[in-house]
């Protein structure tokens, strides 16, 4: 067994205290201690904090109320600074109050200053050490057996995966009929199993999600995108499944909807996972309706919700149903499938969008899940390139470069392509003046870059020749995919300069916004159009 | 004219019946390999149009093979196919960096698996048989142009 101050022959305290006759008054008692004691005494915080950053003492002394900072504010600066080193706070004999606060935020101790003995303050110091110590252990024994359990899901989800692959493959072979002509009621029983199949494959990616999820391993690639878009893939994708339970299923979009800043195949989880819920638990000829929207009092969120008819939820349950294999104590006589990840792995990818997810529900009037997603901020964006000298620049041209693949590339592949041509489109602009927006879109099969260019449209002709130029020299991206560059130039009202910069700014940005999302850089300036194969 | 010849490599023979027999069926010829050694041995022997390879194998795992494939001179044309139970966030990008045309998670979509090998080996691939996500562009009603310049 450690004992810290035992194995060190001499104690080191940091004493952070301003009133010169206190700090006297401690110093003499640790002097009178049994144990050898080395003080360094600061009078300040921040000297204090500056010290911490420089070597690490046994333990800390602490007064609450110093020149720079007072009460709870100077024990939290305190642990947050140097969360490993314990520490006790020196209280005065009337904010004995705050002291014991201190103590349940995780100080060690506190001594009230005058009633200090040298037996006393000796205790309190070597307690503090040795709880600090054992609290540590605690905490490090915590994270590995996180990161052991962890290790273990993915390992399992891994495992399980091979002799999955095994039964799919088989069932899939007698299916297809490669191994023989079958009975319609047999391939009716292949087709329950594979549907078994099926459900463990979901249940084995969401464990491996969720310790991704929980671990901080999850990632999310955020792109500028149009939100109506992938609510009416969900509901597509959907349909067939709120068809068997004759349930409606509905889209209410509003039109001036802003593009988003977020993931598209995660968001698209989220949706699945949402709607897919709702119609699991609402009764036949019930309806689901997503919703997307955004409210006045707060522009730069875009809510999206998913309602439904259903039973409901409790309320005691509203929050919990977000943890973590939570299950509802009902849903197991449902027949509802699933790990209870389902809604944790959305509260993850939501939170990694910087967005939030809850259940408003009432018990039998049907539930509401929303969550919450970042606008995309083009005036923020725009801002640094479209403005010179405090001045909106004259003209501006949108630039689209389109890439359409020839075949179905896999997914990885054809990602790999583009971002490579996205970097070489970056390259190609003037980094003061011009901007690369972010991708667009769902990135499905045709990729499309946008570039604000501050020139008119003449000029452009230049930029989009360098474009062309570069990209046609990549390797073997003339047999991959098709190219087209067009350039359109921005319109903008006459009186634009009557209004404030920032007005201005904004314009543009609706401007571009508008022209991005209706298409028309694609159907317009047929005389700037450069469409050529590469081959 | 010859059916095209695939090597599937994979140290589990269960599941390598199962792909032959879909190979076969789609008039591909199969040879096969349960080991990194074997395959690139067969490799340079049996000359391959593709190569579907497992990660995790003995004697040599499917890195190496790719490094070895990539390599030669006679193979490094030959596209892989990596069909993997291996965690695509960690080992997708690097497959792909070492010269694999594809990687696919076990288990597969088989349609997806057929289409792309089909597409790797030159042939066209039908717009039905790969789920395509829809992009906002795409589906956008074109709108005159209102101004002139």
């Amino acid at each position: 067994m450690d004992h810290p101050i035992t194995d060190h022959p001499t104690t080191q305290v940091l004493l952070i205290e301003d009133n010169p006759g206190d700090a006297d008054l401690v110093r003499l008692r640790l002097v009178e201690c049994k144990t050898p004691v080395n003080i360094h005494c600061v009078h300040r915080l921040s000297d204090g904090l500056a010290s911490l950053s420089k070597e690490t003492p046994s333990v800390v002394l602490l007064d609450l109320n110093l020149p720079d900072s007072r009460g709870a504010e100077t024990f939290r600066k305190v642990m947050e600074h140097s969360p490993n080193v314990p520490v006790v706070v020196l209280s005065g004999q009337d904010d004995e109050a705050l002291a014991i606060k201190a103590v349940h935020q995780g100080v060690q101790d506190y001594l009230i200053k005058g009633n200090i003995s040298s037996k006393h303050l000796e205790r309190a110091i070597r307690y503090a050490v040795e709880r600090q110590a054992l609290l540590r252990s605690l905490e490090i024994t915590r994270k590995q057996q996180i990161e052991f359990k962890n290790q273990f899901l993915s390992h399992v989800s891994h495992e399980l995966r091979t002799p999955l692959t095994c039964i799919h493959q088989y069932v899939t072979l007698l299916l297809d009929g490669l191994a023989g002509p079958l009975a319609p009621d047999q391939s009716d029983h292949l087709k329950t199993v594979l549907k078994s199949v099926n459900q463990l494959h979901a249940m084995i990616r969401d464990l491996l999600e969720a310790t991704r999820a929980e671990s901080g391993k999850m990632r999310i690639e955020p792109r500028c995108l149009a939100l109506g878009d992938l609510i009416q893939q969900t509901v597509t994708m959907m349909r067939p499944m709120a068809g068997e339970k004759q349930i409606g299923l509905e889209i209410g979009v509003d039109q001036r909807l802003p593009l988003v800043h977020a993931d598209p195949d995660r968001v698209l989880e989220v949706l699945i996972n949402l709607v897919d819920n709702a119609i699991k638990f609402t009764p036949p000829d019930g309806s689901v309706v997503v919703q997307a929207c955004i409210v006045e009092a707060d522009p730069s969120t875009v809510y999206v919700s998913v309602s439904d008819t259903g039973r409901g939820i409790n309320p005691e349950t509203k929050t919990l149903i977000f943890e973590r294999l939570y299950q509802d104590a009902d849903s197991v006589d449902n027949n509802r499938s699933g790990l209870g990840l389902g809604l944790f792995i959305c509260r993850e990818i939501v939170r990694l969008h910087g967005g939030r997810i809850w259940a408003s529900s009432e018990p039998g009037q049907g539930s509401t899940f929303t969550f919450t997603l970042p606008t995309y901020s083009l005036p923020k964006l725009l801002a640094p390139v479209i403005i010179y000298q405090d001045r909106l620049r004259p003209a501006f041209v949108l630039v689209r470069v389109e890439l359409t693949p020839r075949s179905n590339p896999p997914r990885g592949v054809w990602k790999e392509t583009w971002q490579q041509c996205l970097e070489i489109v970056q390259r190609c602009v003037y980094l003061d003046k011009d901007l690369v927006l972010p991708p667009m879109g769902t990135s499905g099969t045709a990729e499309t870059f946008f570039v604000v260019a501050s020139t008119d449209l003449d000029r452009s002709g230049i930029m989009i020749t360098r474009i062309r130029e570069q990209l046609e020299r990549v390797p073997g991206l003339k047999s991959k995919c098709a190219l087209t560059i067009m350039a359109t130039p921005v319109q903008l009202p006459s009186d634009i300069s009557s209004q404030s910069l920032e007005q201005q700014v904004l314009t543009v940005a609706e401007q571009i916004t508008g022209m991005i999302t209706t298409g028309l850089v694609r159907s317009s300036c047929v005389e700037k159009k450069d469409k050529r194969d590469l081959n | 004219m010859p059916r095209p010849k695939i090597l599937v490599v994979d140290d589990d023979p269960d599941l390598v019946r199962a792909l032959r027999l879909r190979l076969r069926a789609n008039n591909y010829d199969v040879t096969t390999a349960s080991d990194g050694y074997s395959a690139i041995a067969s490799a340079q022997k049996e000359h391959p149009a593709l190569i579907i390879l497992d990660l995790g194998l003995p004697v040599g795992d499917g890195f190496v093979v790719l490094d070895r494939l990539q390599n030669s001179d006679a193979l490094s044309g030959v596209p892989v196919i990596v069909l993997s139970a291996r965690d695509p966030q960690s080992n997708e990008e690097r497959a792909l960096k070492a010269g694999a045309a594809a990687f696919f998670q076990k288990p597969a979509d088989n349609d997806e698996l057929m289409n792309v090998i089909r597409v790797s080996l030159g042939g066209a691939s039908p717009a039905s048989a790969v789920a395509i996500v829809g992009h906002p562009f795409g589906t956008a009603p074109p709108r005159p142009l209102t101004s002139s310049h």
